[in-house]
């Protein structure tokens, strides 16, 4: 899911990074002043979590192979606001130190995988919520991946290196990780239920929530 | 502490984990959804690697493939937690400033 320099053309990436700065500044005010210093090491496990569970590539028989982004998941475990900075901050060493999404495209992928996919999975699992954690954390994951994949595959179609198919893409790249999702689904909901009952302590429903 | 020092032996498990999946990945061909939307509409070639990353694609020059993906993952899980860890103290409700 992380697009290479060259595949997004230029006034999208800017358009996207300029939305990503726009959402992650407000994100960043609503939590400034609000995050318990207990909180500060959870936010950076999570992140740090994340980043590794990223470089686990899951093999697939048939050729394709996945990881985990975890967008859904540090929403989960850090709300929505929060949840987008992890994210971010992984894309971005990702980008910067591993060369892995570009550098253009970065405002492209942090969109996608720091904000769509960290708030509509994070929408899904409250809406869900009350029907049982665990299927709603299953659901934020999958749908949530897969709505960042939908971006990307906007982004993609509008450009002139994907000849504006974007039918195509968004086919492919929507297709693709609604099946690939069900991993990121399971993966959520697993690691959430094993944290809810080993740390109840560190879950939102127990803590003070920092207001959506 | 404790709590602190089990999630610390859970990522540095993950990132032990990083080579075998790196390996079995490489198996059956490491294809995302990105990748086949690029082949299928033609261009696998404009993608251009921006060069200046430090350790490209999670490898260190002149290490072996699985020595480089573990070291990648250490460094960037460190990198990661330290400048998280930062963020969350920058946003914190104690911050002096």
């Amino acid at each position: 899911m992380h697009i290479p320099d060259g595949y997004v053309d230029l006034p999208i990436a800017l358009l996207c990074g300029a939305l990503a700065v726009a959402v992650l500044a407000v994100a960043a005010r609503r939590v400034d002043g609000e995050v318990p210093d207990a909180r500060a090491p959870l936010l950076g496990v999570v992140a740090a979590g994340i980043f590794a569970a990223q470089m686990l590539n899951w093999p697939i028989p048939g050729g394709t192979s996945a990881h985990f982004v975890g967008g859904a998941f540090a929403a989960i475990m850090l709300g929505p606001h929060l949840g987008a900075l992890a994210v971010a901050t992984v894309v971005v060493i990702q980008a910067l130190v591993f060369g892995d999404g570009g550098l253009v495209a970065l405002g492209a992928n942090v969109f996608n995988m720091a904000v769509i996919e960290v708030y509509v999975g994070y929408g899904v699992y409250r809406l869900l919520a009350p029907s049982g954690e665990f299927r709603a954390a299953f659901a934020a994951g999958w749908l949530g991946i897969t709505a960042g994949a939908l971006t990307a595959g906007v982004q993609l179609g509008l450009s002139s290196a994907f000849e504006y198919q974007l039918v195509t893409t968004l086919a492919i790249m929507g297709v693709g990780h609604l099946l690939l999702g069900l991993v990121e689904g399971a993966i959520t909901a697993v690691v959430y239920r094993y944290l809810a009952r080993a740390r109840p302590d560190l879950c939102p429903t127990a803590t003070q929530e920092v207001s959506a | 502490m404790d709590g602190w020092r089990r999630a610390l032996a859970a990522l540095l498990v993950l990132a032990a984990l990083a080579p075998v999946f790196g390996w079995a990945a490489g198996q059956v061909g490491y294809a995302e959804p990105l990748e086949n939307a690029a082949e299928a509409t033609g261009a696998t070639d404009d993608a251009t690697a921006s060069g200046t990353a430090p350790l490209p694609d999670y490898g260190v020059p002149g290490l072996g493939s699985a020595t480089g993906t573990f070291v990648s993952a250490v460094v960037g899980t460190a990198l990661t937690l330290l400048i998280a860890v930062g963020l969350g103290r920058l946003l914190g409700t104690d911050d002096p400033s």
